[in-house]
């Protein structure tokens, strides 16, 4: 009997937590995925972020086309990387991950040079989120989130940052991260015609 | 030499041809118009290159072809690590950064040719008189 209490006790604990979301954007049937393991630290993830991520966003992903998975994979060389992961995660609980990933991106060289990740994610949340999303950031449920996430990306051999793996059909394509924005799109646009 | 090219035709030629172009942009040192057409060609001509050595046919010229191709390719990949950029070399499919592992291997692999042509390129009476 005490045995069934304290499982039963677990498994509430359990569910009480957020369950660990797919950081996903667009239709999960879509013809197209695209998913992008990067840094929030690093520079080529926000070039990548900036130039390519923002209008496939507006071109394919809103209309259906493709659909976005983010995956972080913060890599060890940047001091302030996992803690911004952390933020991150901890404001998708809040519905806020999008607007933190683009807070942490366009801001990029003031919070890496200051390490003030805090103050860079919870300037785009309320008072309520901003003190939810603080300690979810250090919940160990939130780390291991990120774990899983780099663990999924070396299983899928990602080694560096940004790195995209474009699925169509079950075949999948590594995308090379410098890829200019207008070849991507008529890669994309050949997939889709198929 | 021809196993080389003849293999690094297969692994381009093997996916769409954007794929191999993504890779030719990601080097950010061309235009679209000649990221898309050295995207189209370089494939057929490694194919083409990889052929004419296994049949030594002009293997003056091919080899000579052959060598060039190679250094402008270690060229700049000599010059994006260089740069820093975490990129994939892009010569025998994605999926390979550029890296010092790399850098030799094409060296090497550009040293050989560049045998092959100065081989190629010796006049034929003193390879004749060297044999007899």
């Amino acid at each position: 009997m005490r045995n069934a209490i304290l499982l039963l006790a677990l498994l509430a604990a359990t569910y009480a937590l957020p369950a660990a979301q797919v950081k996903g954007r667009g239709a999960p049937g879509a013809p197209v995925q695209l998913d992008v393991y990067s840094d929030y630290q690093c520079p080529a993830c926000k070039a990548l972020y900036e130039r390519t991520l923002v209008p496939l966003i507006a071109d394919y992903v809103d209309k259906g086309k493709v659909y976005l998975i983010h995956h972080e994979f913060p890599l060890p060389m940047h001091q302030h990387a996992m803690e911004a992961a952390c933020y991150a995660c901890a404001a998708s609980r809040v519905g806020k991950y999008e607007q933190a990933g683009d807070v942490l991106f366009r801001t990029q060289d003031s919070w890496a040079a200051s390490g003030n990740v805090d103050q860079t994610v919870c300037s785009i949340l309320t008072p309520a989120e901003a003190q939810k999303v603080r300690a979810l950031a250090k919940d160990p449920a939130i780390i291991a989130e990120v774990q899983q996430d780099i663990q999924a990306g070396r299983n899928a051999n990602v080694s560096s940052t940004p790195t995209l793996i474009l699925t169509h059909r079950s075949k999948q394509y590594r995308v090379p991260g410098g890829a200019s924005y207008d070849i991507l799109r008529r890669f994309i646009d050949q997939l889709l015609s198929q | 030499m021809a196993a080389v090219f003849l293999y690094a035709a297969y692994t381009k030629l093997r996916e769409p041809w954007l794929v191999f172009a993504m890779s030719i942009d990601a080097y950010q040192l061309l235009p679209e118009w000649a990221v898309l057409t050295l995207g189209r060609t370089i494939p057929w001509l490694e194919l083409l290159l990889g052929l004419l050595l296994a049949a030594g046919f002009a293997l003056r010229y091919t080899a000579a072809a052959a060598a060039i191709l190679l250094g402008v390719f270690f060229g700049i990949m000599a010059h994006a690590y260089a740069q820093g950029l975490k990129i994939d070399c892009g010569c025998f499919g994605l999926g390979e950064p550029i890296s010092a592992r790399t850098l030799l291997r094409d060296g090497i692999l550009l040293a050989a040719c560049l045998t092959l042509v100065f081989l190629a390129m010796r006049p034929r009476d003193l390879a004749r008189a060297r044999h007899t």
